[in-house]
């Protein structure tokens, strides 16, 4: 095994050589303010494009936050930080916040955790036709959209005529029924449940494909010194996908503090708020309370988390990586 | 390294310049000029909440119509349902990309636009005494006034009745209720006879908002309602509104199949429910009424029947007031083609188009005078506008009438009080704390 960084791992190969010209012969290059000016130009559409849909409309969010903005009007006026202050007394803003601290929890367990275990399970299984088609199947639901999946649960978790329920009755436990979206102790759950059925079999592929690159001669080693099924997990399989263990988890934070479709399908942030994550919380303070002000507030919020997290991501690439 | 931090640091200045820009942009605009002589070319762009079936081809058959009328015209229609016309509009309004003509509801709903600017006064050619005013209930135009001025044009009339099955209260043995606690009272023998007897699904919050509306101007006098809708005057301190939300979770838990659950179920399965006859009783607008009834169906026009609201014993309020106001269209007032969207607009409200309106499959009763008749109207939908017309006052949508935030906390404490999670004292709290937030 051997400990490099990752730039150590890209020769320093000459230009020339790299364009395919013979050794041997010289190519004289462009000065290199010339080269630089034909760098810029290259770059200079993505960076355009980053700037007016990107970078703007960050800037522009900062801008809001700071404003009482009516839209009939057109009218806005500088407020400072009010937007801000009102937030942290606004409790709805904190059990949304709790509600992504949930989803990222939860999601962390199922998504990242779950997802290994169950990926190694899979890579595990001797016939390759088994394990195809059980990646193939764990892999469907990522496959469908989280409006269309949102939708479906819904149909699921009906309190009349949804398929849980009836099963729940069918089999003896009718007591257990619920109107799982419809009120404040179940809602949120019923929710997330959606969302990891529905990401659960994409997060368990990328640990298949990591766990795939481990040598078998590692596992054959193992084995021939007695080393358990159990213990092969821990010792071999975790240390080795632990670069994609690291990725998926600041993936899944990072998602979890995005959220919005699903809950826009399913409940609308209700019943009586009980499900309002940040970013339908947002929404609702933008386009139903018409606070646009206090909206880009809220939306300045999910950015410094989210960029706290990229910023984690970042730090976590710089790391030494394992390779073999 | 010089040349991509220049490039960042332009890039940023751009971007802040821009920012700055939009935030002093505001909606400056030449006033439309409403009674010019309309130039019959361009593309005039038009927000419906006819999205979807079976009212999208309503504007669809006008457009092309119109446009059949006067070929250099071209009619780009944004068609929308309840829902999410919401979003639209506020989109377009924030974006200063409103159409010529849009969909408006009554009360705060229009005022904004009003108070904004961004509605066009249609005195001159709408109000009372003008030729194209009178061709409306003079009622319906003046939802949509303001300080004497005329804003909106009214397309057609709404209100909230009690639709039933009348095959099934006849199998069952029960009389149309006079009284609200007699409504409750018929429930027990509904279901004892395997119907449900109120069909109902709040999973969009409002439809909790449309019993409570009713039941506040049965039980809050009206001149204290009034008050109380307003921030600024609103005290929400008449027992009437704990009386209101006492009696609207009994009927929740005494007359619905899912009640405290009641939050998870869709609007529309508890229409189908009603429709397909698995339901007795279903509160619904006038606009549904041909929908419930629509051929496939269960319920047949013949079988359906309407009552509004019953009214609790000892109310303190308006007995003979309905829920219910006309929704209609605003002309932007910033639009270089508002004539052309008057004269649209005119076209649109013909007797003739008026009538189609009010017609199945659309059922939408028009404003217009003499287009809802016992001949071209379903008997239901003729009966809604006939009691919405001799009503003593129409009360206007609790999540249109009043201020967002009010609104938005009242739709918050329905759904807590179906749920079983705020006592009805607890609901009015956070609504009064609402209220003097917004102030």
């Amino acid at each position: 095994m051997l400990l490099t960084q990752p730039s150590e791992r890209v020769g320093a190969v000459p230009v020339a050589q790299a364009a395919g010209t013979p050794p041997g012969r010289r190519v004289r290059l462009p000065r290199r303010g010339i080269r630089r000016l034909a760098g810029l130009a290259w770059i200079l559409p993505a960076l355009v494009v980053l700037a007016v849909f990107v970078y703007l409309p960050l800037v522009q969010n900062l801008g809001f936050s700071t404003m009482e903005w009516d839209i009939y009007s057109g009218s806005q006026e500088f407020i400072g930080a009010d937007n801000y202050a009102k937030l942290v007394r606004d409790p709805i803003f904190w059990s949304s916040l709790g509600n992504n601290v949930l989803y990222a929890v939860i999601s962390l367990a199922f998504q990242v955790f779950g997802a290994i275990v169950l990926a190694a399970i899979i890579e595990g299984i001797r016939s390759d036709r088994w394990r195809r088609s059980l990646r193939a199947i764990y892999f469907v639901p990522s496959a469908i959209s989280l409006t269309v999946a949102g939708l479906l649960f819904y149909f699921i978790y009906e309190p009349n005529l949804g398929l849980l329920n009836h099963v729940l009755e069918q089999i003896g436990l009718a007591a257990w029924a619920q109107p799982w979206l419809g009120q404040e102790s179940t809602a949120m759950v019923a929710v997330i449940a959606m969302s990891q059925w529905q990401g659960f079999g994409y997060s368990t592929l990328l640990f298949a494909v990591a766990i795939q690159r481990i040598p078998s001669e590692l596992y054959e080693a193992a084995a021939i010194d007695g080393i358990g099924t159990i213990r092969r997990f821990f010792t071999i399989t975790l240390p080795l996908v632990r670069e994609m263990t690291g990725l998926m988890i600041i993936v899944t934070i990072s998602g979890a503090f995005q959220v919005f479709n699903e809950v826009m399908v399913m409940t609308s942030g209700g019943p009586n708020n009980s499900t309002q994550v940040l970013g339908t919380w947002l929404y609702r303070n933008g386009f139903v309370r018409n606070d646009f002000g206090y909206a880009a507030a809220i939306a300045t919020v999910i950015f410094v988390v989210t960029l706290a997290i990229a910023l984690v991501q970042l730090w976590i690439n710089r790391r030494r990586r394992v390779e073999w | 390294m010089h040349a991509p931090r220049i490039t960042a640091v332009t890039a940023l200045a751009a971007a802040s310049a821009l920012a700055l820009a939009g935030c002093a942009g505001g909606n400056a605009a030449p006033a439309a000029d409403i009674s010019a002589e309309p130039e019959y070319s361009g593309t005039l762009s038009i927000l419906t909440k006819f999205g979807g079936d079976p009212l999208g081809p309503y504007f669809e058959t006008l457009a092309a119509e119109y446009e059949e009328l006067h070929p250099d015209v071209t009619v780009e229609l944004i068609q929308e349902t309840d829902q999410s016309v919401k979003d639209k509009t506020k989109t377009l309004t924030a974006s200063g990309a409103l159409p010529d003509i849009y969909f408006t509801w009554t009360g705060n709903w229009a005022q904004n636009f009003i108070d904004g600017g961004l509605a066009a006064d249609l005195s001159e050619v709408i109000a009372p005494g003008t030729e194209w005013g009178d061709t409306f209930g003079e009622a319906s135009l003046s939802a949509f006034e303001v300080d004497g001025k005329y804003y909106g044009i009214p397309l057609y009339n709404n209100g909230k009745f009690m639709g039933y099955n009348t095959a099934i209260f006849e199998e069952v043995g029960i009389e149309v209720p006079t009284t609200f606690e007699e409504l409750i009272e018929s429930c027990a023998p509904l279901r004892a006879a395997g119907y449900e007897p109120i069909a109902f699904g709040n999973k969009d919050g409002w439809p909790a908002l449309h019993y409570l509306q009713q039941l506040f101007a049965y039980n809050v006098p009206a001149d204290v309602l009034q008050d109380d809708f307003s921030p600024a005057t609103a005290t929400l301190d008449h027992p009437g509104y704990v009386a209101s939300l006492e009696q609207f979770k009994t009927l929740v838990d005494e007359c619905t199949d899912t009640g405290t659950g009641t939050n998870g179920v869709l609007y529309t399965t508890a229409q189908e429910a009603l429709a397909g006859g698995r339901a007795a009783m279903y509160y619904q607008e006038i606009l549904e009424f041909d929908t419930v009834t629509a051929e496939g169906n269960t319920l047949t026009p013949e079988e359906f029947g309407i009552f509004p609201l019953p009214v609790p014993e000892g109310a303190e309020g308006d007995p003979e007031a309905i829920e219910g106001s006309p929704e209609g269209y605003l002309i932007n007032a910033r639009s270089p083609r508002a004539a052309l969207a008057v004269d649209f607009m005119k076209f649109a409200t013909t007797l003739e188009n008026a009538t189609t309106l009010s017609s199945p499959p659309y059922g939408q009763p028009s404003t217009v005078v003499g287009a809802v008749t016992p001949e071209t109207s379903s008997v239901a939908v003729y009966d809604g506008i006939t009691k919405v017309n001799e009503a003593s006052d129409l009360v206007i949508w609790l999540d249109t009438v009043t201020v967002p935030e009010v609104a938005d906390a009242w739709l918050a404490g329905g759904e807590a009080l179906i749920s079983g999670g705020s006592t009805p004292e607890q609901i009015l709290e956070s609504v009064r704390n609402a209220s003097d937030a917004a102030q």
